[in-house]
């Protein structure tokens, strides 16, 4: 076995990732407890999981936020990403206001956006619910979009689509054929980034959600406040589970970027 | 006399308040190979975007096959271009970077991968078709820019320091191939460079650019041997370039002594520069030499000892000779009338070719 020499650095290393992970490890720990409360541990058992499942509120509710988080995801992917394109066209002062524009979205604060939000909702009539989830979803996801396609952009030879042009393809054909597939790894990446953003987000759905509807995150928020449920506890692990996969897929979206499964005429095989 | 397939009519290009080409006048025929020569800066790849139609002139008219085609997008022009930087699709392997142009006008499958196959034969990258560009070398990724390129079966291919990326081995070696493959074709090749060994191997004409001017066209050999003016004699292999005064016609003063030559159709006593190429000169004993001088330094090049001389006046001449001499030997430097190129100040290059044609019919 190799020789592992004590080092300052590798010590804190593991104090970290052991501070940052015990809540979560700790949490998941107890979803299996017997017990209904997280003072003692009381022996395995999944009936958390069975009161999760039995509880149809809590279903919908996963369903709705998945349903939200999937449709915000893909629609500020196709915005953002145009968007990026469009910022590519522009250059100097009008590029950089936008891009200044886009960035400020970025920073400021959730509760400051879910409160514009919720003014302007009101404002303008929309019923708070799914629609206005949904769209304030879009709004917050669309800047992180446009912020991880444009390097992608930017890393592109300009010549590239001068050579698109010079081979005989319109604009419209230099954009599909060239350009969108050679920033799909972006695209990719920019989804799942908005998709994690979307699943959790609390702030900003908090202000903007009716009655009737309501997010994971928010949901989870009202029923600790009126006590501790390991309920949620089982829950929180399911959705450990889907962030790790999440997490991978993510992974190899950017391992095997760039990689399209497009083929085109000429392959081994292909015309004879 | 062969058709011209192109003409640029005093085109000028400015970027903002940058003027980068000025009033650039040529005409390119059909299935020659020219190239753009200068150094870094002086509007090369410009033209080629101007041709190649992703830049339009500021000023002046480009014409294709007799048609004016200032306007005609990029997309719709019969010109296909090798770019500086290769420009290869990086989703896609080679074989469909090489199809993008076919498969973009619609061309059958079974031909397309006909054409490909031939085009990649061409560029001896035969069997390459399904390797992704990125495990291709930087030779390898240059003959699939140029595979893509011809595919297209273009009148015009423009190649932008195509080989300036490659070593000096290989580099030597796609020369030859270029120039093979642009016989065997018979396609126009404008081909730009600044490397002028490069520029005297393979072309038919060169086009010397500097600053956004053309300074002078012609034939490999016309270029060397009369080059029109200082910048052409020192960007154009190495030279001796001193000052002299034109006596009289076949008669010039340089260091205040007089020499025979071959020029003429000057002012007498005008003020002129004299050129005559380093492996013109010889070294001979002090008795026979036409100057007389000590030597510098000398250096082994492998073909020949690279040694410069001062003479009495302190002039510095650079000479080429497969003899060694002894560093510090006062030496005697000969050369013929031939050998000497006398270069008028500020002469434009028509004035010249017509100074040219006035004595040397005359003869
Ligand atoms: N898009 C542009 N905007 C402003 N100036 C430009 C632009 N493109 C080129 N130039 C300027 O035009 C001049 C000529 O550029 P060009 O690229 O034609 O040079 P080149 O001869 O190809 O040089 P090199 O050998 O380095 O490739 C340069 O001074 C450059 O700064
Ligand atoms: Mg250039």
């Amino acid at each position: 076995m190799k020789k592992h020499h004590f080092s300052w650095s590798g010590l804190y290393l593991t104090i970290v990732f052991i501070i940052l992970y015990a809540p979560i490890v700790y949490l998941v720990v107890y979803s299996f407890s017997a017990g209904t409360t997280m003072e003692k541990y009381h022996g395995f058992s999944l009936r958390h999981y069975a009161d999760l499942f039995a509880d149809t509120r809590m279903i919908t509710i996963v369903f709705n936020t998945l349903i939200v988080a999937l449709l915000a995801a893909l629609i500020a992917t196709i915005v953002g990403t145009l968007g990026a394109l469009a910022i590519k066209e522009t250059r100097g002062k009008v590029r950089n206001s936008l891009l200044s524009l886009n960035n400020v979205l970025m920073v400021s604060p959730d509760v400051i956006i879910g409160a514009s939000f919720l003014i302007f909702f009101t404002m303008l009539g929309i019923r708070l619910g799914f629609v206005s989830v949904l769209l304030s979803h879009i709004a917050f996801c669309i800047p992180i979009v446009v912020l991880m396609v444009l390097p992608k952009l930017n890393e592109l030879s300009p010549t590239l689509v001068d050579a698109a042009y010079d081979l005989g393809a319109s604009r419209w054909q230099a954009l599909s054929q060239v350009i969108l597939p050679a920033i799909t790894p972006g695209i990719g990446a920019g989804f799942f980034m908005v998709l994690t953003y979307s699943l959790d987000d609390f702030a900003v759905t908090f202000f903007v959600t009716g009655n009737g509807f309501s997010t994971l995150s928010v949901e989870i928020y009202s029923r600790a406040r009126q006590g501790i449920n390991l309920e949620i506890n089982a829950l929180s692990a399911l959705m450990l589970l889907a962030s790790l996969l999440l997490v991978g897929g993510y992974y190899l979206i950017s391992k095997h970027g760039g990689r399209r499964h497009r083929v085109i005429a000429v392959k081994e095989g292909d015309a004879q | 006399m062969t058709e011209n397939i192109m003409e640029f009519r005093h085109v000028g290009k400015q970027y903002d308040d940058n003027v980068v080409l000025r009033d650039i006048n040529f005409k390119i025929e059909a299935g020659k190979f020219y190239t753009l020569l200068g150094p870094s800066g002086s509007g090369k790849t410009t033209i080629l975007r101007l041709i190649a139609g992703f830049d339009q002139p500021t000023s002046g008219e480009i014409y294709f096959a007799g048609q004016e085609i200032n306007d005609v997008p990029a997309n719709r022009r019969q010109v296909n271009t090798v770019f500086q930087d290769y420009a290869l699709f990086p989703h896609m392997n080679v074989a469909e970077n090489v199809a993008f142009g076919l498969q973009i006008k619609g061309v059958k499958k079974s031909e397309i991968k006909r054409r490909v196959d031939e085009a990649l034969q061409l560029v001896q990258l035969a069997g390459y078709g399904a390797r992704e560009i990125t495990a291709m070398s930087g030779g390898q990724r240059q003959r699939v820019a140029i595979a893509r390129a011809i595919v297209n079966e273009p009148q015009v291919l423009l190649l932008d320091e195509a080989l300036s990326a490659l070593d000096h081995k290989l580099r030597v070696q796609m020369q030859t191939e270029l120039r093979q493959l642009q016989r065997k074709l018979g396609i126009t090749f404008i081909f730009v460079t600044h490397d002028q060994e490069e520029a005297l191997a393979m072309s038919d004409q060169i086009m010397i650019i500097n600053d956004g001017k053309i300074q002078q066209s012609g034939t490999p050999v016309d270029i060397y041997d009369e080059p029109l003016n200082h910048f052409v004699a020192d960007f154009i292999g190495e030279s001796n370039i001193v000052p002299g005064i034109m006596k009289k016609d076949y008669l010039v003063a340089i260091n205040g002594q007089d020499f025979k030559c071959v020029d003429a159709g000057m002012r007498p006593n005008e003020r002129v520069e004299v050129v005559i190429r380093p492996e013109d000169l010889d070294i001979t004993t002090v008795e026979q030499g036409q100057l007389v001088g000590t030597v510098d330094t000398q250096l082994f090049r492998g073909v020949d000892y690279q040694i410069t001389v001062h003479d009495v006046r302190d002039h510095v001449w650079k000479i080429n000779s497969i003899h060694k001499t002894t560093v510090g030997a006062r030496v005697g430097i000969s050369f013929d009338p031939e050998d000497i190129h006398v270069m008028r100040y500020n002469e434009t290059e028509a004035d010249f070719d017509a100074r040219l044609d006035s004595y040397e019919e005359g003869e």
